[in-house]
């Protein structure tokens, strides 16, 4: 898994230093290395963002620009983006087809556990029903496991410092609770 | 105002039985508009001015300025509700809560769904005569659902505020847009979910923002050009009030009032980015042209540290000078709220008793406390509140950390559900919630519009929750009946002259009840929640009742996409 991400980190670099891509298609090329050609991250720590929801992606590349949201391989990518550029990248990864990781579907006791945990603190009054997210709340169904996982624990360390109300949530919910809203959030 | 959500195990574990490619394809459908001809004469002020003695029309969202949400035809009554049926089912495009409140002039419906799409409807049959579907902006920020509660129409415009934060004039009769005006960036938390209020050639609309670190506002916009006429900011710039240690009711709130100042001493006025949103529509007196609203919580929702004050004004009744937008008084429920125990549902202007047995003109409000707060319009000051609807428990014990249990929970016992009255039975009809829930502290920067609570609010799974439906006599403060209901409710309330009251619940029920026992005497279920505000009127001779069941994002009540009219054989 490590030698994945340093190769995909590596491609990236490479792709920043290139001179500045002009078409859509051109800018989000750099994308691929690490979030995948069909749109199936190449690692499971990466999200996937085809079909993810325009508003929330932008925000994104906009907090990686501003420092707000911290990670060595986003922020010099997203460094080179204007406002425009972020919002044209966030629509066009929208409007692909959200891909199916295949992960497997949460037992009915994780799944009840998951449930009542997300009733609690109302994760549906934002994520939506189903957890499809809107505008700039993303969608969590069929996301990738792995990157639920950490996210959510960065939250709840603030080592992911850009929602702090996701933070205080995260953080007053038991880790029990949480694992099985990974586990239930990535098998929709 | 923040959301909890209920479990609604059955239907989520079925959700789960799809494929993810079959839900995204089914959210990322693009709905178009389509125009119409919707043959309807220009609404005129002097129509709207007289919405309360005109049982034909439903002219606005709660009925007429006043709000009193009591409809005046009485051919649907006790006695014969028992045989209402429907008329017709219109299914909208948009399967997501359904706030919205129907309006209907000379036999045209207009009503609105999530997403800010609005449709006018033949409101005998049911059919589409035109469908505006709102094209969304990328950047939405909203905390209780992409809701939106209804328009209204003055001469042959419909007004439309849309959850990215814009303000629309639709042309009433075909559905094009007239013009379109940007109200706030919806990048710092912005949004629009209430229906906009016009009078006098102004459009009166308030904002969505309060858990995002807005610094709320009311705003007049003139109705032919969307041109800005004038702009309250809810929060002064000189936000400490009185350093009030007890609640409206006289209960204390455990300020630490020293701390406050220290804090003020050294970050100064927090009003920047104090919230105060407005979340339903103003009251207007069309006799002292002023109007009437209530201001939502301060931001962040739990975390009072940072914002030392009063916070005013937040959890407040304002009235506000028609013309010019200047203060004339106002009353805070709770300052420095740390519960979001806050004030959403509309303000009703109604005659009411003074301390002394004199009838003068009054002002009331339902509080998420769970008390009906009875004010003199004159000055805003408080006559009396009612007993308690909903159970108290544990008031106002500080969050923590770990959780503090406190009753009523942060939906409150009234949420932004409009009350309805009856001023001939001197009641008010509140919709109620009881969800137990703990109330959490953390502490954070303000996040650049991001949601920020400080802290949590969290339904405390083991313990029931429930609903009501209460009619409070506010000249006495007492409570006349209680039907008990088995989940927590939310949408809205109408009265009737034929000695009724409509409203619904989350589970599908839509029922109508005896305005002064509580009798239930009618019944339907609608196959979703009906958690919307009820109107009435009538064509061709015939009362119809209508309502959305489209089921609740803020109580993640089952979705639906259903209008459902009724009316008598």
């Amino acid at each position: 898994m490590f030698g994945k991400l340093m190769m995909c980190g590596a491609a990236l670099l490479l792709m920043v230093a290139e001179a500045r891509a002009e078409t859509i298609e051109e800018k989000v090329q750099v994308c691929t290395g690490c979030h995948g050609e069909n749109g199936k991250p190449v690692d499971k720590t990466i999200p996937t963002i085809w079909g993810q929801q325009a508003g929330y992606l932008y925000i994104q590349l906009r907090d990686f620009k501003r420092g707000d949201r911290k990670s060595e391989i986003m922020q010099p990518i997203a460094a080179q983006f204007e406002r425009d550029d972020m919002l044209a990248i966030a629509e066009y990864f929208s409007q692909k087809p959200w891909p199916d990781l295949g992960q497997p579907r949460a037992p009915k006791d994780v799944a009840a556990k998951a449930l009542s945990a997300s009733a609690s603190v109302g994760c549906p009054a934002c994520h939506l029903d189903r957890f499809q997210g809107d505008g700039t709340v993303p969608r969590l169904a069929g996301m990738g496991r792995d990157y639920l996982a950490k996210t959510i624990a960065d939250f709840r360390t603030r080592a992911r410092g850009n929602n702090p109300g996701m933070s205080d949530l995260m953080i007053a919910t038991s880790p029990d609770d949480l694992a099985a809203l990974v586990d239930y959030l990535a098998g929709l | 105002m923040y959301v909890k959500g209920l479990a609604a195990f059955a239907a989520a574990v079925g959700v789960g039985l799809l494929s993810g490619a079959a839900i995204a394809q089914e959210v990322k459908q693009e709905k178009q508009s389509v125009l119409g001809n919707a043959n309807v004469p220009p609404v005129t002020q002097e129509q709207l001015n007289a919405a309360d003695k005109n049982a034909k029309d439903f002219l606005l969202t709660n009925g007429n300025y006043a709000q009193t949400r009591f409809y005046p035809g009485k051919q649907i009554n006790r006695d014969n509700v028992k045989n209402l049926h429907v008329a017709w089912i219109f299914q909208t495009d948009v399967k997501e809560s359904l706030e919205t409140s129907p309006i209907v002039v000379d036999g045209v419906m207009y009503v609105t769904t999530s997403f800010s799409h609005v449709y006018a409807l033949d409101a005998k049959t049911g059919q589409q005569l035109w469908h505006y579907a709102h094209k969304m902006g990328p950047i939405t920020v909203y905390c209780c659902g992409p809701n939106n509660r209804g328009v209204q129409v003055l001469g042959d415009r419909v007004y439309l505020a849309t959850l990215d934060s814009k303000l629309m004039a639709l042309n009433a009769k075909t559905g094009e847009v007239v013009w379109t005006t940007n109200i706030a960036d919806p990048e710092l938390g912005y949004s629009e979910t209430m229906a906009p209020t016009v009078v006098k050639d102004k459009v009166l609309i308030g904002t969505n923002g309060g858990e995002y670190g807005i610094r709320g506002f009311v705003r007049a916009y003139d109705a032919k050009t969307g041109k800005q006429l004038w702009n309250f900011n809810t929060i002064p710039e000189n936000s400490v009030g009185v350093w009030a240690t007890k609640d409206a009711t006289g209960r204390d709130m455990h300020r630490n009032i020293q701390a406050e100042k220290d804090m003020l001493a050294k970050i100064g006025d927090p009003y920047a980015k104090l919230g105060g949103g407005v979340w339903q529509n103003p009251s207007v007196d069309l006799a002292t042209n002023r109007i009437y609203f209530v201001v939502g919580n301060p931001s962040p929702d739990l975390d009072g540290s940072n914002r030392p004050g009063d916070n005013l004004y937040t959890n407040s009744l304002v009235s506000l000078d028609l013309d010019t937008g200047k203060y004339v008084c106002h009353f805070q429920y709770i300052a420095h709220d740390v519960w979001d125990l806050d004030a959403v549902s509309p303000t009703v202007l109604v005659n009411v008793k003074d301390k002394d047995g004199k009838t003068i003109p009054g002002v009331i409000h339902a509080g998420k406390t769970g008390h009906i707060y009875v004010h003199d319009r004159k000055d805003c000051s408080l006559i009396r509140f009612s007993e308690a609807m909903v159970p108290q428990e544990n008031m106002w014990v500080l969050p923590t950390k770990e959780g503090a249990r406190m009753l009523p929970g942060a939906n409150g016992g009234v949420e932004w559900s409009p009350i309805a009255t009856d001023p001939g039975q001197e009641l008010a009809y509140a919709i109620n919630l009881h969800q137990p829930m703990t109330y959490h502290v953390e502490s954070s920067a303000y996040p650049n519009g991001k949601l920020w609570l400080g802290g949590a609010f969290k339904v405390i799974p083991s313990e029931k929750q429930s609903g009501n439906i209460t009619a409070v006599n506010y000249n006495t403060g007492k409570i006349k009946w209680q039907v008990k209901t088995p989940e927590p409710m939310i949408g809205g309330i109408l009265a009737t002259a034929g000695g009724l009251v409509f409203t619904g619940e989350g589970n599908g029920k839509f029922a109508a009840y005896n305005s002064s026992s509580g009798k239930e005497l009618w019944s339907f279920r609608a196959g979703a929640g009906v958690n919307a505000p009820p109107s009435s009127y009538m064509i061709g001779g015939k009362q119809y009742v209508v309502v959305g069941a489209g089921g609740n994002t803020q109580l993640d009540y089952k979705r639906g996409n259903n209008i459902i009219a009724f009316t008598l054989d």
